[in-house]
């Protein structure tokens, strides 16, 4: 009897506990991402046509005359746009690029230590991201290591001023430092290939070459993809490595944000700016987000 | 015996690719904390050996400083997102509701949004809050730690969630209902239970978020006010050219430490996973 009693009394908790845990559960992220991230992202979307006042020298009159600067009439910040979509795709072709040999290497040449050297070339991004940018101008600055070996050894009289604020710098330290993610979706897609369809394709008399323009690389595609995507998408709002490495010729669209909210204080512009930004990364997500299988990565 | 994938000559050819790609990756890490040693300028040839830089950042109340902030919010914002983070990861994977995929979309978007716009964002919002409070009380809260304690937050969650998830999904639901049969409130069942098994997930995903944290500058630039993170104070101090050898040789100390945390954390997790994966999922 009293064990009976027992159980349904932790039933009745445990049936109450799932109705009211659920939404206790929910309450907290959900809370913190409503106020600290939806609102704000609202906010700014209010502030980019003039719903919202901070500053005196703001209008105060809601119309969409800030969009309308920006996507017409040749907009000074669209081309700047237009040169970042162009610098990212560059950067991202270039990382797919050299991650996947590596990524192919692991996964298919390497029989042991294959994590651990999946692990030496991932590593260097889970260090400091500006630090890894700050090595770079370490390098390439005119009394920088490159420089001051050139002009000590004679091999140069002047110090070679190109190396650091070009487009140039900006998309090579941007390679650098996204080479080590993106070398993982294509391990991780290269490793789930079937082996038996590559035994296949000799089995049935396919050179190595053949068998990997009409096997290999095909099954790899969706890696591919996701790879070029996790370059590009963090990419396109890029403003720190510019900053640090780009001088004015590697000035990207996400510095004239920045450059809006804390030299030029035209926050409404920037407003406009910013959320033409994040409409443009919920449109990349909307139409590819399906090859960025998030989980499969981290596992 | 012959491979499929590589002929002799290709596998040479990606030996080959794979070690230069290895000393791209590790020579400016390495050439910055050669130069932390170097007794003289960033520049070459070489002056020979010192630690006087090293000993400089430790007397250098600034460094310290932005060091020790960097240090708060890595800490606060990472046991938040941590404790969001389980929340969020039980509620996705052992409840049921309306919307589900909605919130999962919510949870992860962090991941993509583009960091200056994430924290232009929160200082448009607390300018307006400010703005708000001076108004109707006189007085205001103002930038500072708490702001980027909030933000680090934001973007830390997605980044927990991916972390718990995966061994919470091999922790099984058995355990849990074994704990209720043997008479278990749902909270001692919880806390009995399922948080000691999920407690190595839960090490590295605050690990992960400590370092996100105290690496981060993009948005505490925007946030941090008068009181700079070590990123932000960095940042800043590299417009100082005498400055540099000092802040490469905290720099080589904060690589090292974030390595060694990092490498803990992601080999700790993946024994656990390995350990758990056979023992603690039915007939699988």
């Amino acid at each position: 009897m009293a064990t009976t009693r027992e159980v349904t009394t932790t039933d009745r908790a445990w049936r109450r506990h799932d109705r009211r845990g659920t939404v206790g559960l929910l309450a907290g992220p959900l809370l913190w991402l409503l106020l600290f991230f939806v609102i704000p992202v609202a906010f700014v979307a209010a502030y980019s046509v003039g719903a919202v006042t901070l500053f005196p020298t703001d209008t105060g009159v809601v119309s969409l005359a800030s969009w309308e600067r920006l996507l017409t009439g040749g907009s000074v910040y669209m081309s700047l746009f237009w040169k970042s979509i162009r610098m990212s795709l560059t950067v991202s072709a270039v990382v797919v690029l050299l991650a996947y040999p590596t990524g192919y290497f692991l996964a298919l040449c390497v029989r042991r230590r294959k994590y651990v050297l999946l692990l030496l070339i991932i590593a260097p991004f889970l260090t400091s991201y500006l630090l890894r940018v700050l090595a770079w101008k370490v390098i390439l600055g005119d009394a920088g290591v490159i420089n001051s070996f050139l002009t000590t050894t004679g091999i140069t009289d002047e110090p070679v001023s190109w190396l650091l604020y070009s487009q140039f710098t900006v998309m090579l330290v941007l390679a650098y430092i996204w080479v080590p993610f993106v070398a993982l979706p294509v391990f991780v897609s290269l490793e789930n290939l079937d082996r038996s369809l590559l035994e296949a394709a000799a089995d049935l008399g396919a050179s190595r070459f053949r068998t990997f323009v009409r096997v290999t690389l095909p099954l790899s595609l969706s890696g591919i993809f996701a790879a070029f995507l996790f370059v590009f998408i963090p990419t396109i709002g890029e403003f720190v490595t510019p900053l640090l490495v780009g001088g004015t010729s590697g000035y990207m669209f996400g510095n004239s944000i920045q450059d809006l909210f804390t030299k030029g204080l035209d926050w409404q512009t920037g407003s406009t700016l910013a959320f033409f930004l994040l409409a443009v990364v919920a449109a990349l997500m909307t139409v590819f987000g399906r090859f960025l299988r998030m989980r499969a990565v981290v596992q | 015996m012959s491979d499929i994938a590589t002929s002799p000559n290709t596998r040479r050819g990606l030996i080959l690719f794979f070690s230069l790609l290895v000393v791209f990756l590790y020579a400016p890490i390495v050439i910055l904390a050669v130069f932390s040693f170097n007794d003289g300028d960033v520049s070459f040839p070489l002056a020979g050996f010192t630690l006087d830089w090293y000993r400089r950042f430790f007397s250098n109340p600034n460094i310290l400083e932005s060091l020790e902030r960097s240090a708060i919010v890595a800490s606060i914002s990472s046991l938040i997102a941590v404790a969001l983070g389980v929340a969020a990861s039980f509620a996705l994977l052992r409840r049921r509701f309306f919307g589900k995929s909605g919130v999962s979309a919510l949870v992860f978007s962090p991941l993509v949004v583009p960091y200056v716009v994430f924290g232009i964002s929160l200082l448009v919002i607390f300018t307006a809050l400010d703005k708000f409070l001076v108004s109707s009380t006189g007085s205001y809260i103002g930038l500072g730690l708490h702001t980027v304690v909030i933000g680090h937050v934001v973007v830390s969650l997605p980044y927990t969630v991916l972390t718990i998830v995966p061994l919470l999904e091999r922790l099984s639901v058995d355990l849990e209902e074994a704990a209720k049969d043997l008479g278990a409130s749902p909270w001692q069942s919880f806390r009995r239970v399922t948080l000691p098994l999920l407690m190595p997930a839960l090490v590295s995903a605050f690990m992960i978020a400590f370092t996100l944290s105290f690496d981060e500058y993009a948005i505490a630039s925007f946030l941090a006010g008068e009181t700079p993170t070590w990123p932000v104070y960095l940042f800043a101090q590299l417009r100082v050219p005498s400055q540099l050898p000092q802040l490469l040789a905290v720099s080589s100390v904060v690589l090292v430490a974030s390595l060694g945390i990092v490498l803990a954390a992601e080999i700790g997790r993946r024994l656990a996973e390995r350990r758990y994966g056979g023992e603690l999922r039915p007939s699988a």
